[in-house]
């Protein structure tokens, strides 16, 4: 259940020319046009400027259609920082997936990204499906693609936690700048991979990113929820509900992988086509799919739920969505970009925040503050610690098969 | 250790050397290094070393003082003496591409140069970035390529210490030739295809061949720019084969930097390059005062305040094998020989047997024949770095290292941050105008521009081609 207190959060994905496949050729933007910086401040600019709350860069390695240069897009983490000081006040959320990279330098990329942010960095943490991926790391491919999601998010926790907030001692008398009692090895241990830490970057500022996962993307851990945001989908708004309701409630039996719950909010994944530009969003959409190029990458179509239509019918929908409780909020996934997005800040969003249903983030307001969600302790401070019946993580099993 | 000069040796810009480039113009860097004892933590001018305010401050300083570029380095495992963290130095640094990112927003011209590792790197994933960083901003990225094979730091990564000593710059030169072919893989103008990169496994150390499709287009200088900063025989072939600029070791003796600059040249030469096409950055330090007594009096500060009494204890302790911090900094070494221990992170290079007994004798030998304390010896061994004077005297040094072809730049490492950039950008820069030896504006927009360089090696091979088919393909990948 929705805290009342937190508005209904409003996502936005910013990734290039839009979510829709079709996007960047109906753009028609050169690729250096479409990735470049001029372009990417703007989007956010603009999602900041109508009171977004969060906007999210979709990423993946590999091109969506291979060969075409109308698949260019630029690393995630890497245009998040970028916009971290064009921005003051939204939260920002790059996609980066576990199942390939290193989890070591996902955690340091990430710690640096939001001290870059002023703690306003989440992560949308996913998995890899695509088995030609492991032909770009030159290994085989990773088959149990949710529990090495668990193990890598995991991981990147317990490395964020790694430094105690106040390591930083600089103590002029002994000469020591840090007190190396409050930096922890991790001494992680996973199915396939060990990190021993501690991260080479101090705590972030929200302690740990917010965490960002698809339902069932992540498989549980024995030790703590590992995902602070589910995104969830459906066919309908009445089984999107019923999944928030599943994602936020209590956690199941850990052991499966398909197992749920357990998460503080669940925001839903919902795709936006609208009218405008002198035509329905219906005949926009078939636009879109005639000219999609076949065998294209893509999570359009998928999970998410889908809004075809007016500006007045999205809006009645969010507040809809906004009144059940059931979801904390959306993630609009907008078609095209530079058409989809004006008709949201000029008649949906300000709609909303007139009926007090959504709030603009407060600018220095980090990520956590945004939705509402508590600065977590350091697992590795004593202090902290003290009052519970944990005992150190090191000591834990790492996993619920360890 | 480096055998450091002498302390009361020659001048560093004392030496005649015949003026081969009567109008070359200092360039700079600034090198944010931060985890070693150079930075000074202690003094109350010294900010945080962690906000990116100071990161900003610092690269804001240095685009205003008109600087080539902006570095950072990497750590991929926090440095550890005897299995504890080292905890005298600065601790703690960002992902050099990640901050880059941020500071190419708040930056318009001024080059940004992130130190990354090819051993624990994916050269997919590396290569992406640096592309990403280099586009975000408008051509200014490069990539300074360091190696290493050490499997303590591999703990922290997914394959542990995987790498042979031995077998360091090959994967080096195959995660270069991937970022290459990425680099090059988007058709130059509308309607082409984006290639496919293949390379063998084999080269690259990985279980199977790496094939990958790109996504990330071309900036407008091509590649970002690469920067090399080994400097062993191996590592020097390797930047004469591969690299565009050498950040070097030698910035403090004249002569040692003629020596140097004409190993390198002979070596770009016999890589069948120009000889003018790896530009030489040593590392140095700059401390200028109104009166030379003045600056004299200040570096003397610098280099006591580098080296506080539990560092000396802890430079001599890792020599000694052992844990000194009970002694005395201001009494005399121990009496005893050093221990000889298994290597650690602290201890990674050639501090073992014989050579660390020949290390102490030498040291004793010092101290004694000079009567120096623990700490006055660490300090006395650390030489005179750099250039110590007047902004006139050091900006005539610095000119006459560049005009002699000594070097072409200086990377400039603060030992204040983020205030300690302001008397170079405030007094020397304009001392070295005065004298027609430095820019006055940027006239270029990539960092390729302001360092003079030619196009990136592989994209030679395909404007040659288009005049002439007998030419290299231009995704052949750099031998």
């Amino acid at each position: 259940m929705t805290d009342l207190t937190t508005p209904f959060l409003v996502g936005l994905d910013v990734d290039g020319a839009g979510a829709h496949p079709a996007a960047a050729a109906a753009t028609g933007l050169t690729p250096a046009e479409l990735v470049g910086a001029a372009r990417l401040a703007r989007s956010v600019r603009w999602a900041e400027n109508a009171g977004v709350t969060f906007a999210t860069f979709t990423d993946a390695l590999l091109p969506a259609v291979p060969g075409s240069p109308d698949s260019a897009r630029l690393d995630a983490v890497t245009r998040a920082a970028f916009v971290s000081r064009t921005t003051t006040a939204i939260g920002l959320v790059p996609q980066v997936a576990t199942t390939y990279p290193e989890p070591f330098h996902v955690a340091t990329q990430l710690a640096s990204f939001d001290i870059a942010a002023s703690g306003r960095g989440g992560w949308l943490a996913t998995t890899t499906l695509t088995a030609e991926t492991a032909d770009a790391y030159g290994r085989d491919p990773v088959t149990d693609l949710a529990r090495e999601a668990r193990d890598v998010v995991q991981a990147v926790r317990d490395l964020w936690d790694s430094w105690e907030d106040d390591a930083v001692i600089r103590d002029v008398a002994t000469g020591r700048y840090v007190d190396r009692d409050r930096l922890h090895h991790v001494d992680f241990v996973g199915e396939t991979f060990s990190v021993k830490g501690p991260l080479i970057t101090p705590r972030p500022p929200q302690g740990q990113l917010v965490v960002l996962a698809a339902a069932g993307a992540v498989a549980p851990s024995v030790r703590e929820p590992l995902v602070d945001v589910t995104l969830v989908g459906g066919s309908d708004v009445a089984t999107a509900r019923a999944a928030a309701r599943a994602a936020t409630g209590p956690a199941t039996e850990p052991a499966t992988d398909t197992a749920t719950g357990g998460a503080a909010l669940a925001v839903l994944d919902l795709e936006v086509v609208l009218d405008t530009d002198g035509r329905t969003a219906s005949t926009r959409l078939a636009e879109l799919e005639a000219a999609t190029p076949a065998g294209a990458r893509t999570d359009w179509g998928g999970a998410a739920l889908r809004y075809t239509g007016d500006a007045a019918g999205l809006a009645g929908l969010l507040a809809e969505l906004a009144a059940s409780g059931d979801v904390a909020g959306v993630r609009l996934l907008p078609a095209v970009l530079d058409l989809d997005l004006p008709v949201l800040a000029r008649d949906v969003l300000p709609v909303l925040r007139a009926a007090r249903l959504t709030a603009a983030p407060r600018a220095g307001a980090t990520l956590r503050e945004t939705l509402g969600l508590p600065r977590p302790a350091n697992r590795y401070d004593a202090r902290q610690r003290s009052g519970t019946s944990r005992t150190r993580p090191a000591a834990l099993p790492a996993t619920a098969n360890a | 250790m480096t055998t450091p000069p002498p302390p009361h040796g020659p001048a560093p810009h004392a030496p005649a050397a015949p003026v081969t480039r009567p109008h070359a113009q200092v360039h700079f860097g600034v090198f944010f290094q931060g985890v070693n004892h150079t930075t000074i933590w202690s003094d109350p001018e010294s900010g945080s070393q962690t906000d990116f305010a100071s990161f900003e401050q610092v690269v804001r300083t240095a685009e205003r003082g008109l600087f080539d570029a902006f570095f950072l380095g990497e750590g991929l495992r926090l440095r550890e003496t005897r299995g504890r963290v080292h905890d005298l130095d600065v601790v703690g640094r960002p992902d050099a591409i990640t901050q880059l990112a941020a500071l190419a927003a708040v930056t318009e011209r001024i080059g940004l140069v992130a130190t990354q590792n090819t051993t624990y790197h994916d050269p997919a994933d590396l290569a992406r970035r640096l592309a990403s960083l280099d586009v975000l901003s408008g051509g200014r990225a490069a990539w300074n390529v360091v190696t290493t094979d050490n499997a303590w730091t591999g703990e922290n990564f997914r394959r542990g210490g995987y790498l042979d000593h031995a077998d360091r710059y090959e994967r080096a030169a195959a995660v270069l030739a991937v970022a290459r072919g990425v680099w090059d893989a988007f058709p130059d103008g509308p309607g082409g295809d984006v290639a496919r990169v293949s390379v063998p496994g084999a080269d690259l150390r990985t279980p199977r061949d790496l094939v990958l499709d790109v996504t990330t287009p071309r900036s407008p200088q091509g590649h970002p720019v690469i920067f090399q900063a080994g400097d062993s025989p191996q590592g020097r072939d390797f930047a004469a084969a591969h690299a565009d600029v050498i950040f070097s070791r030698h910035g403090s003796v004249l002569a040692d930097a003629l020596e140097f600059a004409a190993d390198v040249r002979r070596r770009v030469v016999a890589a069948g390059r120009p000889e003018d096409d790896v530009k030489i950055f040593p590392g140095t330090a700059i401390v200028v005062g109104d009166t030379a007594a003045e600056a004299e009096e200040k570096e003397r500060w610098v280099r006591r305040a580098q080296v506080t009494p539990a560092t000396a204890l802890s430079i001599v302790g890792n020599v000694w094998g052992e844990d000194l911090s009970s002694y005395d900094p201001d009494g005399p070494l121990p009496a005893h020989d050093p221990v000889v221990a298994e290597l650690g992170g602290e201890r990674g290079s050639a501090t073992t047997g014989a050579r660390t007994h020949e290390i102490a004798r030498q040291w004793r030998a010092v101290a004694e024949a000079e009567g120096l304390s623990i700490r006055e010896l660490v300090i006395r061994n650390a030489g005179e770095r750099g250039f110590t004077g007047t902004p006139g005297a050091v900006a005539d040094a610095l000119t006459r290292w560049v005009r002699t072809g000594a070097v072409d730049g200086f990377n400039l490492s603060p030992w204040i941050v983020p205030a300690g950039l302001d008397d170079v950008v405030e007094k020397v820069v304009p001392a070295l105008q005065e004298r027609g030896a430095y820019p006055t504006a940027y006239t270029g927009t990539t960092l390729r521009e302001h360092l003079g360089l030619r196009e990136p090696l592989t994209r030679r091979g395909a404007r040659e081609r288009a005049h002439d088919a007998e030419s290299e393909p231009a995704l052949t990948p750099v031998p």
